[in-house]
């Protein structure tokens, strides 16, 4: 047994498990089950051999495409179901072009299955963030009011993604993807539908049929790559692709922008808020939306010219636009959750400049962007669940209830944007790269011009809310709340990772020691400060109010997007992808 | 050693507030900060915070209406300060005096080192009051000194001093309250 | 050795050119004028003031931005990544914007909120400049940049869209808006006292040390062209100080960005194409 092989069987295997027993034995093996998991991620990264292929066998190929049909059919009955049009459309579509797609297919050749540095990477990511994740959502279902068997089903579901996921990223045959891009569609359906109310069910349907453009996106690749190029592999494709050819890669890219939920197909991910926190934090951080940027990562080596620089000023400019959209929110979830299309957006752009530097700028994003926003997402499951909070201007003077919370939360936003977390050395490592790109081709001064502009829309977004934690407001009285160690020690766990990235990206030197120690201490200093100063003696006073003396409640500066500029925003992108596409059939 | 004491009197900077007054006074203190009479060498900024000023110049005859800004803003001065009543009506009432909506100068509220009378007193005036008043601020002690009209304790709310009422009006009862 | 010396007495330095500067100003308005030591005059007052404190965390944070700052200023003298120092110095504006969210006073609030407005207008304009350098001398290190010839003719569009910025960053006519004083009575600042205001105001003789550093990285190796600049710079900034009305918020971030980013893109635009 092979570890890859182990980290796709075995959580198929204890989803079954999960399902049946009683909430204490269920926690108990879950967590023992986790630690496994992530220790053999950990492992496989460290004592096994980097790169491994498999073929996979006839009969595995003839029940993936039975599968693939049952999964289609499913979505097709759905449609019907739900009198949903477009869903049943694009189900029947899906259904036609697979059905030329498995006739038309070639003799298998290559490797099914190929583990190559990346995949090991992503391992990591999906097993042990959302593994904490798991951890978390088993007190988080505890308190909501379902059927046992659907408390545990929900467990069950969680496993059953990561096992998906970590089957997708070791994959190397379109068509096996195909049906792995369509399983975690159909997760993510289950999970949003989850609380069977009439918004989830809307937005699952949502999130349903834009991702089937994803779906039908890849069916029309796997079309041409077949046609043209007479091959399913990825490895092949990219090695023999013709340059003025790129039609395949461009419509795997589209594929791309649908699963990272990339304006214009930002809706879904935004309409997955409903669903239970667990699975907003699963699927912004570990798995779902991440493959996106690693079938970018996949396809980096094909693309040049045209597409590379028409998908970084895409990514880029959703990036910029996401982050202005998330400025105007006041719901913490749907901040998130713009916040995450803006950032995958900026790790598409970088897969697509395709430079090693870049590269490692994906990468970094990729891991520590999965811990950073799995942390943010469980304290706002916290939010929810101990203080009842859901939005923005609600939360001033949380750090007089919560100190805790309160950490958390600015450890996540800072480790999003400050120095010396591993997002930021993403960041700065892709201006690096984009500047670099600059000299060859003068164009990548717009994505330029977007990711300063994003990225310090984002430092305004992240430190509005951090702003908002410490403002003093005295209407608000919370009860003294003890949080669940459920909760909190998988948040800690995740602060434990971002430290370690921190080592990494020290070792690695992706930026000098000085570099790391200065901003590192700087930030370590105010926690230390905080708890050991509070200035006992001191004469303390009430703030200045021109001589007033009435408490003031103060809201935060509001900003506010027109329908017109988000309209514009949307058709701007759209016109991107039409151009990317017209683009390449010329 | 030398004496540094001597330079702390080098840095006055100024709290400006009207209590009532008809503006007249307020021209001449902005007068004074203006090019021809220049303040500013002996280094007094016109701050407009009191918890970063040290001279306090007060204009107007204090009616109901300032007296509690006016404690307020006066407690809200770090030590060592200086008060300096500008104009006839902060000193005494001038013409105001024994009006029905009006005290009698502000030396009722807060302790007040230097008077400067003239309605209004001329911007040469005010400069020879705030030399006197840096004077003071040299030989005040870094004791806080409580003003004497003050009559209730200061009383503190979550470690908070609070003086929301700590002026009253003179005579009124303290157990009032 | 003059590096660790210049990191030492940086805000020293910074005090100097404050002081020089509000005689200058003083001059320009033909009055006389505070001594050249003003600066130092307060900071030694404001020791012997008795310190005020709202709470705890207003003036931790205080002090981190001033502690921030100088290792932002450090990082410029010993040399290090262009980029990397606009990152830090954000750190540092971050600091002080908590700070005056962490207080319920609307001045402190509304200084915050414009300085978060006022970053958003310069912040792209100082990427682009260190991109410009990086395009030009093939590195972002300051060391690098400092031992090329001087680059203020290729970009000089960046020169002028970083003099937009620094009114902006030395808190003068017209873009002081985030520290308005008598508007509202200096912003951020306002709930600072005694011996926590001065580490405010050291920040403030930083932020003097800081800009004019990165000023000095336009002449590259050429010190003579250095001191010109900076001195004519320093005169500019003083006149337009003293003739200009404050531009409110929007006008600023209207301006700077729209302007100030332009002007960056056309300049690294040429560049590209050289």
């Amino acid at each position: 047994m092979t570890p890859y092989s182990i980290l796709i069987v075995s959580p198929l295997v204890f989803a079954l498990v999960v399902l049946v027993g009683n909430a204490v034995v269920r926690n108990i093996f879950t967590i023992i089950f986790v630690i496994g998991l992530s220790a053999l991620s950990l492992g496989n990264i460290a004592l096994f051999s980097i790169s491994s292929e498999l073929h996979l066998s006839h009969l595995f190929h003839n029940l993936f495409i039975l599968l693939d049909i049952i999964v289609l059919f499913y979505f097709l009955w759905r449609g019907v179901v739900s009198k949903h049009s477009l869903v049943i459309i694009l189900a029947l579509l899906q259904i036609v072009l697979y059905g030329v797609v498995i006739t038309l297919s070639p003799k298998l050749i290559s490797s099914d299955i190929l583990v190559d540095q990346i995949s090991s990477i992503m391992y990591l990511v999906i097993n042990m963030v959302g593994g904490i994740i798991i951890v978390y959502a088993l007190k988080y279902i505890e308190s909501e009011e379902f059927s046992r068997l659907k408390k545990n089903g929900f467990i069950a579901m969680l496993f059953f993604f990561l096992a998906v996921m970590n089957f997708i990223v070791s994959t190397n045959n379109i068509e096996i993807f195909f049906l792995l891009f369509e399983l975690t569609t159909l997760c993510s359906y289950i999970l949003i539908g989850y609380r069977n109310d009439e918004v989830s069910v809307k937005n699952a349907l949502k999130a349903l049929w834009m991702n089937q453009i994803g779906g039908v996106a890849i069916l029309v690749a796997l079309l041409v790559s077949i046609l043209q190029y007479d091959t399913v592999y990825f490895n092949i494709l990219i090695r023999i692709i013709d340059v003025n050819y790129l039609l395949p890669i461009v419509f795997l890219a589209i594929a791309a922008f649908v699963k990272g939920a990339s304006i214009p197909f930002d809706k879904w991910l935004i309409g997955a808020m409903v669903a239970p926190t667990p699975v907003s934090a699963i699927l912004h951080s570990a798995t779902m939306v991440k493959i996106a940027p690693y079938l970018m990562l996949k396809l980096a080596p094909a693309m040049s010219g045209f597409v590379s620089i028409t998908v970084t000023l895409i990514g880029t400019f959703v990036f910029f636009a996401a982050t202005l959209i998330a400025l105007s929110k006041d719901y913490f979830k749907e901040i998130l959750g713009y916040s995450t299309i803006a950032l995958l957006a900026l790790m598409m752009s970088l897969a697509a400049i395709g430079t090693p530097e870049a590269i490692t700028a994906c990468i970094l994003l990729i891991m520590f962007h999965a811990v950073s926003k799995a942390l943010l997402f469980l304290q706002a499951g916290i939010l929810e669940k101990n203080f009842h909070l859901k939005y923005v201007n609600d939360i001033n003077g949380l750090v007089n209830h919560s100190k805790l919370v309160v950490f958390f939360i600015i450890v996540g936003f800072a480790s999003l944007t400050l120095p010396p977390f591993g997002v930021f050395i993403g960041k700065f490592m892709a201006i690096e790269s984009i500047s670099k790109e600059l000299l060859m081709h003068p164009l990548y001064v717009f994505a330029l011009i977007f990711l300063a502009l994003g990225s310090v829309v984002m430092t305004l977004l992240y430190f509005k809310v951090v702003a908002k934690l410490f403002a003093k407001d005295v209407d608000l009285k919370l009860p003294h709340v003890e949080i669940s160690k459920f909760y909190t020690i998988p948040s800690f766990l995740l602060l434990i990772l971002l430290f370690i990235g921190i080592a990494i990206s020290f070792e690695r030197e992706f930026l000098s020691s000085a570099q790391i120690i200065v901003p590192l201490v700087l930030i370590l200093l105010i926690p230390i400060l905080f708890s050991t100063l509070l200035f006992k003696n001191a004469h303390r006073v009430k703030e200045y109010n021109c001589g007033e003396k009435d408490g003031l409640k103060l809201g935060m500066y509001y900003f506010y997007l027109t329908e017109r500029t988000t309209k514009s925003i949307s058709a701007v992108s759209i016109i991107g992808l039409l151009i990317l596409i017209i683009g390449v059939l010329l | 050693m030398f004496d540094l004491k001597k330079y702390r009197k080098k840095s006055p900077w100024i709290l400006h507030y009207n209590a009532g007054s008809c503006n007249g006074c307020d021209i001449e203190i902005l007068a004074c900060l203006s090019p021809k009479y220049d303040l500013e060498r002996f280094g007094v900024i016109n701050t407009g915070n009191p918890k970063q000023s040290d001279i306090f110049l007060v204009t107007g005859p204090v009616t109901f209406r300032t007296r509690e800004r006016l404690v307020e803003l006066y407690t809200q001065m770090p030590e060592p300060k200086v008060v300096i009543a500008v104009g006839s009506c902060a000193c005494t009432g001038c013409v105001f005096r024994d009006m029905y909506n009006v005290e009698v100068g502000i030396d009722r509220y807060i302790p007040v080192d230097v008077y400067v009378p003239g309605c209004a007193s001329s911007p040469e005036l005010i400069i020879d009051g705030v030399v006197k008043g840096l004077e003071i601020l040299e030989q005040k002690t870094k004791e806080m000194e409580k003003p004497f009209k003050l009559f209730k304790e200061a009383t503190t709310d979550d470690g908070i001093v609070n003086r929301r009422h700590s002026a009253l009006k003179v005579g009124e009862d303290d157990a009032k309250d | 050795m003059i590096e660790i010396l210049l990191i030492l007495f940086a805000p020293i330095l910074g005090g100097l050119v404050y002081g020089f500067e509000r005689v200058v100003r003083a001059r320009m308005q033909n009055r006389q004028g505070p001594p050249l030591l003003q600066p130092f005059y307060d900071m030694y007052k404001l020791i012997d003031k008795q310190s005020f404190i709202v709470n705890p965390y207003h003036s931790i944070l205080g002090v981190m931005h001033f502690l921030t700052l100088w290792a932002v200023v450090a990082f410029v003298i010993l040399g290090g990544n262009l980029l990397y120092i606009v990152f830090l110095h954000l750190l540092s504006v971050i600091f002080i914007i908590l700070a005056g969210f962490s207080v319920n006073s609307i001045y402190s609030h509304i200084g915050s909120n414009r300085e978060l407005l006022a970053t958003l207008a310069y912040e792209p304009v100082l990427v682009m400049l260190s991109v410009g350098f990086f395009m030009l001398n093939g590195s972002f290190d300051i060391s690098v940049i400092r031992e090329h010839t001087s680059s203020i003719f290729p970009l000089f569009l960046l020169f002028l869209a970083f003099l937009l910025v620094i009114p902006i960053k030395l808190k003068k006519s017209p873009f002081d808006a985030s520290e308005a004083h008598q508007e509202i009575v200096g912003g951020v600042e306002i709930e600072f006292s005694g011996v926590f205001f001065e580490f405010i105001y050291m920040a403030k003789w930083l932020e003097y040390v800081f800009i004019y550093l990165l000023l000095l990285l336009f002449a590259g190796n050429n010190i003579i062209l250095g001191a010109g600049l900076a001195v004519a710079v320093f005169f500019l900034v003083n006149l337009v100080d003293n003739s200009t009305a404050r531009v409110k918020m929007v006008h600023l971030v209207k301006i700077v960005l729209g302007i100030g980013v332009t002007l960056g893109m056309l300049n690294l635009l040429g560049l590209g194409y050289v």
